[in-house]
């Protein structure tokens, strides 16, 4: 029992364990994998990221019609809902198009906006 | 409810019973007293036996993340042993050391979740919530080494790791280390408040009966059988390494709360081997690759995680993917067998501590 009573004087004096969140936030490390950037300029259509993608969130479409002149080949479309951010498209890509970035507030109630277009509509 | 005895009645426990995680018991009771039980699993059915055969090497370790989710890493070097066995690729030794530094963090973090969830069943809500806060501690360290904090999205895959350790891992994984020695400490000074009231003399399980009924790891332990992979059989640079194997006779629910408690202390003897003696020098990555293909032939690779002992056998006929990867996870016998013997004849307020006691998982049993 006094084991106990010492242990909540201790604990008295010392900071919380938490961080008070939308003010303060714990930093992500490097690394971290979290949503993707893509830069389709970079980007040489090999299809590479869709083929290793484990759970085939990567798809490879053509640009929107207006684009079309400039972009003719394929790009990867990203199906976050799907996407478990293993990283294995950052690893793969040849020219280093595609990166995982450290955002990870990708909560929406639009499920639209889970899939990432490679050129904005 | 009987009519020839009106205090018979059958009781559900579980699945949507809070901490008991997708897994339900039936119990037969009378009065206060259960007279059976029958494990009634197969609600976390995932199917990973065969996904894994659709699956080329690197993309099955990030689905062996999966297996359990408390265990990523432990799973993952498993599934890695297995591949490295068929393949006979040679792991650079600096590797080697990561792989058991990180399983055993894994290990240390699944032990202060059963110690969590243990309390928690109990209704000891401090212990619950002093070894989930340390376990966060961990956790930080796996996000800084892996890249995410609970799935390390098979970090520890065939050929060594994905990458190597960052800079600053060593240091913070030593001041980790001192905050868990802290947490036991914490979870020693009041543990006689309501853990040990609760959990001694209730679910004994005697080294008889946890041979036959196959019970394996922390459970074997708590009743006297010393038996774990790590020294029987040992693994990556286990046979390097200086550690005991925590052995108690009792065989009750407070006995195996201790030996996963001193397995903390073990473990962290063990980190800080490993850290000492991790070969220096940079590590190159491994990246995934195409048309990577898994020479012919079968295997069977065991290992000790926190909750007992773990396997995969694995035939491949040369293709990609393998031709069939089976699972075993250590939660079948302890949540089928061993919980159904514990329960029979308990008091309805037992119940719990047994459950908790033996550190099952569900998602292990049903994959």
């Amino acid at each position: 029992m006094i084991k106990t009573i010492l242990e909540l004087i201790r604990n008295l004096f010392k900071k919380p364990m938490t961080v008070r969140f939308p003010h303060e936030q714990i930093e992500m490390p490097e690394g971290f994998r979290g949503e993707h950037a893509y830069e389709i300029d970079k980007c040489i259509s090999c299809g590479l990221c869709c083929k290793i993608c484990p759970n085939r969130a990567i798809e490879m479409i053509d640009a929107p019609q207006k684009d079309r002149d400039k972009y003719p080949k394929t790009y990867p479309r990203i199906d976050l809902g799907k996407c478990c951010f293993c990283g294995f498209c950052e690893d793969i890509c040849p020219t280093d198009a595609l990166k995982l970035t450290k955002n990870v507030y990708l909560s929406t109630f639009d499920s639209e906006s889970v899939i990432k277009e490679p050129i904005e509509k | 409810m009987s009519e020839k005895n009106p205090t018979a009645y059958e009781l559900l426990f579980g699945p949507a019973h809070p901490g008991s995680g997708n897994f339900s018991v039936r119990l037969k009771v009378e009065g206060e007293e259960v007279t059976s039980a029958r494990a009634d699993p197969g609600y976390l059915h995932r199917g990973f036996e065969k996904l894994m055969e659709y699956r080329n090497r690197m993309q099955n370790s990030i689905l062996s993340d999966r297996v359990c989710v408390f265990e990523a890493l432990n799973w993952n070097l498993i599934h890695a042993q297995a591949v490295d066995e068929l393949t006979g690729e040679d792991i650079p030794e600096k590797a080697r050391y990561i792989r058991v530094l990180m399983a055993e963090l894994s290990r240390i973090q699944s032990h202060l979740i059963w110690y969590g969830a243990t309390s928690m069943g109990l209704g000891f809500d401090t212990g619950f919530k002093v070894a989930f806060g340390y376990r966060d501690y961990i956790l930080d360290i796996f996000e800084l080494v892996t890249g995410g904090r609970v799935y390390p999205a098979g970090y520890i895959c065939p050929g060594g790791v994905r990458r190597d350790l960052p800079d600053s891992a060593k240091d913070k994984i030593r001041g980790v280390l001192g905050k868990t020695r802290e947490m036991l400490r914490k979870c020693e000074s009041f543990e006689k408040t309501t853990l040990q009231y609760r959990t001694k003399g209730v679910g004994i399980l005697d080294r008889g009966d946890a041979l036959r009924l196959g019970a394996t790891g922390p459970i074997a332990r708590a009743s006297g059988v010393s038996s774990d992979v790590r020294s029987d059989d040992p693994y990556e640079i286990y046979p390097e390494l200086d550690f005991e194997i925590p052995v108690r006779d009792e065989g009750d629910a407070y006995a195996r709360c201790i030996v996963g408690r001193q397995e903390i202390r073990e473990s962290i003897k063990i980190v800080e081997q490993v850290l000492e003696r991790m070969p220096e020098g940079k590590l190159d990555p491994i990246k995934p690759k195409l048309a990577n293909k898994i020479p012919e032939g079968e295997v069977y690779v065991r290992n000790e995680i926190a909750r007992g002992e773990a396997g995969i056998y694995m035939k491949s006929i040369g293709e990609e993917s393998p031709y069939r990867c089976k699972i075993r996870g250590p939660s079948l016998l302890h949540m089928i067998p061993v919980l159904e013997h514990l329960l029979k004849g308990a008091q309805i307020a037992d119940v719990p501590a047994i459950y908790w006691s033996l550190n099952i998982c569900p998602a292990d049993m049903d994959r």
